[in-house]
């Protein structure tokens, strides 16, 4: 697997919500929360998994078990066209130079999004219950459909 | 405490020439307040301005006030304003008209005592003739530092001078003038 | 760079200029502001700086005062000194954006031009915009004059700004009373101003790329509270920034403010708590009193009216000889004692002599606050003490024409 797709030690470390609840003494001053950890050059031009994430930053929390279906991604058909990476409400697909890697499976909620915008034919991606194997998934996928006359 | 109370229409400057006046006085060391009742009042509402003047810091921030003195720079003004409000036995009057003395205070009935402590002088027509528009309150200053002797004419002109100093020079030298002319004129 | 203005020794100014003058040298970023009388005459004054050269900065027109104030929380976010000014109904209008400000920590100074609050419209002073910002988190500022406008303008740079407080500042003056009244007033030199305020050290600044920051993030039940109470500590902390700042005021003008001025009070029989320009007029009102009859009236004054100074006010009333206080409140209490009343109460009731307390309100919409009134009704707090209880109804009203309006009798008589 690439270093994409694991991406930094610091990614999705904790359930959501389970963050310590310090007390007011060492609450954020005018509840400013920072990005990341110290000062950093020029954040935009680094890839995530290269940024020192915050604890406050949700990049270190993971949302996996509210998971109920998973989209599985299949690499044989997609065009890269970069229709989910656009559509996805929790930036979760990972995409480098405009090629498509995989899911973040520590920040996607199952929502199907990234399906039901898949232009390809069959799908790129479907949805599968948590518990199927990638393996299986991609073993059961459909074939093309022909266009109906 | 010199107190002295202005009546004047909105527009006519009276809040200017009050704060004209406490600009001249402090440079001396002198303490000044210079304020103004007025609110939402149209340009040619009447209103009053103020003035005090004391040797320590003022601190009386009450607007009503028993004047030593009081300016009339409306005409009009010296007949439907309550000039005499509360008067003191030695308050001073100085006001625009271009009445006589005499037939002025036999129309104002408020004034029929107080003669000897009354003053005219025709500020409107003076800063027609000057100024080349209705600006009564400089010339009322000019009148004031006769009746008060506060100031001898030249020290008060070149202060004035200081104060006026943003306008161009023609508008420094007709103030000059109305305040001269009304020195000189003040009955 | 910015023009130097050139200032005499003695200027003759009224509160508005004086204010403008002090925000000029504070050299703002960014002033977002919407005119509104009486507080008009900063805003104007503070454009037309900007325009001839003498700030190096913005002025930014908005739709209305709650954009005004929400130019300013974005332009203080973004890292800028920012100050504006309002009154009355913009005050009112800019309410919610308050608690914006002080809740992000943005240390805005605001230049308040107290004013009556409408329905009846009316554009004179009373203290009802004031108090309507006394549970908003900034601290509350009092000037009595146009000198202590200018003073005071500068020092609540120097207060908002300091790292251990980091919170907006309001600075107050009365409308019309003092700020459409020229007296003399004793300008810093341009460099000697800003020296004083200092250079505007940013902290958190969404402009800094290298330290991306949230500012405005939400929190319900789990967070809110110990954010308030972080906010609030850093508001009642303020106090000790507040002392040091008036005394570095000190050192370089010799002029001397203290959170809460007391005058004539170490052996006052009767004393007078009240705010704004009426505690000059009270003050020679006393004066006046000692010398005509002999009656030992003492004024407190709460300077600094946020965080309110309980640790002061309760010092100054801790006087032996003190019998009666009353405590005048410039704004319609609707419905209830006086705020001034409430909390100075509060504060003498920790104290040993425990005085008797009264209420006035007086002077709403700008009624004429007389030197005689005070004296009548300093007389009266001598009544009380003379008589060991409180002879007439606890809240009254002064200078108010028609039958006597009063509430509550006291029940220690």
């Amino acid at each position: 697997m690439s270093k994409g797709l694991e991406g930094n030690a610091n990614r999705g470390v904790r359930e959501l919500g389970a963050e310590e609840k310090v007390g007011w003494d060492q609450v954020s001053q005018g509840v400013v929360l920072n990005s990341f950890v110290g000062e950093t050059e020029n954040p935009a031009f680094l890839k995530p998994e290269e940024r020192a994430y915050n604890d406050f930053n949700s990049y270190t929390a993971t949302v996996a078990s509210w998971r109920i279906i998973k989209p599985v991604y299949n690499r044989d058909i997609c065009i890269d066209c970069q229709n989910c990476w656009v559509w996805c409400p929790d930036t979760s697909i990972i995409s480098r130079d405009k090629q498509m890697l995989g899911i973040d499976y520590d920040h996607c909620k199952g929502c199907g999004v990234c399906v039901e915008v898949c232009p390809t034919n069959p799908k790129s991606l479907l949805m599968f219950s948590e518990a199927e194997g990638a393996e299986t998934a991609l073993a059961n996928w459909p074939e093309k459909k022909k266009k109906e006359k | 405490m010199v107190e002295i109370r202005w009546h004047s229409r909105a527009g006519q400057g009276a809040v200017t020439g009050a704060k004209g006046l406490g600009s001249v006085v402090a440079t001396t060391g002198k303490q000044v307040q210079a304020y103004a009742l007025y609110g939402s009042a149209k340009r040619g509402a009447a209103m009053n301005a103020y003035n005090r003047i004391d040797d320590a810091p003022i601190t009386n921030q009450e607007t009503k006030m028993f004047p030593d003195y009081v300016f009339v720079i409306d005409p009009a003004l010296a007949f439907s304003d309550d000039i005499t409000k509360n008067d003191k036995p030695d308050t001073q009057y100085i006001i625009t008209t271009h009445l006589s003395k005499e037939d002025l205070i036999a129309q104002i009935p408020a004034l029929q005592d107080k003669a000897e402590r009354t003053f005219v002088v025709d500020c409107m027509q003076i800063s027609l003739d000057t100024i080349g528009r209705a600006m009564p309150n400089t010339p009322i200053l000019g009148a004031f530092m006769k009746i008060s002797k506060m100031y001898e004419l030249d020290f008060f002109l070149d202060n004035m001078k200081k104060v006026l100093a943003k306008f161009p020079q023609k508008i420094i030298d007709a103030n000059m003038e109305a305040i001269t002319r009304a020195y000189n004129e003040v009955k | 760079m910015a023009k130097e203005f050139e200032l005499n020794e003695v200027e003759v100014w009224d509160g508005n200029y004086a204010t403008s003058q002090a925000l000029r040298q504070a050299q703002i970023d960014v002033v977002a502001a919407y005119p509104i009388t009486p507080s008009t005459p900063i805003v104007e004054g503070y454009g037309a700086y900007v325009a001839n050269g003498y700030v190096d900065g913005e002025f930014v027109m908005v739709e209305s005062e709650h954009g005004a104030m929400s130019g300013c929380v974005g332009a203080a976010a973004a890292g800028g000194r920012v100050a504006t000014a309002t009154s009355s109904q913009g005050f009112a209008l800019m309410a919610e954006v308050l608690y914006q400000a002080s809740g992000m920590r943005l240390p805005i100074v605001m230049t308040v031009v107290n004013r009556a609050l409408a329905s009846p419209l009316n554009v004179r002073g009373d203290h009802s915009d004031m108090y309507l910002g006394r549970d908003s988190g900034w601290v509350q500022i009092d000037a009595f004059n146009a000198q202590e406008a200018y003073d005071l303008a500068l020092c609540s740079f120097r207060i908002g700004e300091h790292l251990d407080v980091r919170l907006p500042v309001m600075m107050h003056q009365d409308g019309f009373t003092t700020s459409h009244k020229a007296q003399n007033v004793y300008p810093l030199k341009d460099d000697v101003a800003y020296k004083f305020v200092g250079d505007y050290v940013p902290v958190d600044d969404m402009l800094d790329f290298s330290r991306p920051v949230t500012h405005g993030a939400q929190t319900e039940e789990d967070w809110h509270y110990e954010h308030k109470a972080k906010q609030h500590k850093a508001l009642m902390d303020s106090r000790t920034v507040i002392d040091e700042v008036f005394a570095e005021f000190k050192k370089l003008t010799g002029r001397e403010y203290k959170r809460v001025e007391t005058y004539m009070m170490e052996d006052a029989e009767v004393a007078l708590v009240l705010l704004g320009s009426s505690v000059e007029t009270a003050i020679l009102a006393a004066k006046q009193l000692r010398e005509e009859e002999g009656i030992k009236v003492g004024i407190v004054a709460p300077r600094c009216f946020r965080p309110f100074p309980y640790d002061l006010v309760r010092e100054a009333l801790d006087v032996p000889s003190l019998k009666a206080v009353c405590c005048m409140d410039k704004s319609a209490p609707g419905g209830a004692m006086g705020a001034l009343f409430n909390e100075v109460s509060a504060a003498a009731y920790s104290t040993k002599s425990r005085p008797m307390m009264t209420n006035y309100i007086y002077g709403l919409g700008g009624r004429d606050f007389a030197v005689d009134e005070a004296k009548r009704i300093m007389k009266e707090q001598k009544a009380h003490a003379d008589a060991g209880h409180i002879t007439t109804d606890i809240q009254q009203f002064s200078g108010l024409r028609g039958p006597k309006l009063g509430f509550f009798q006291t029940r220690r008589g």
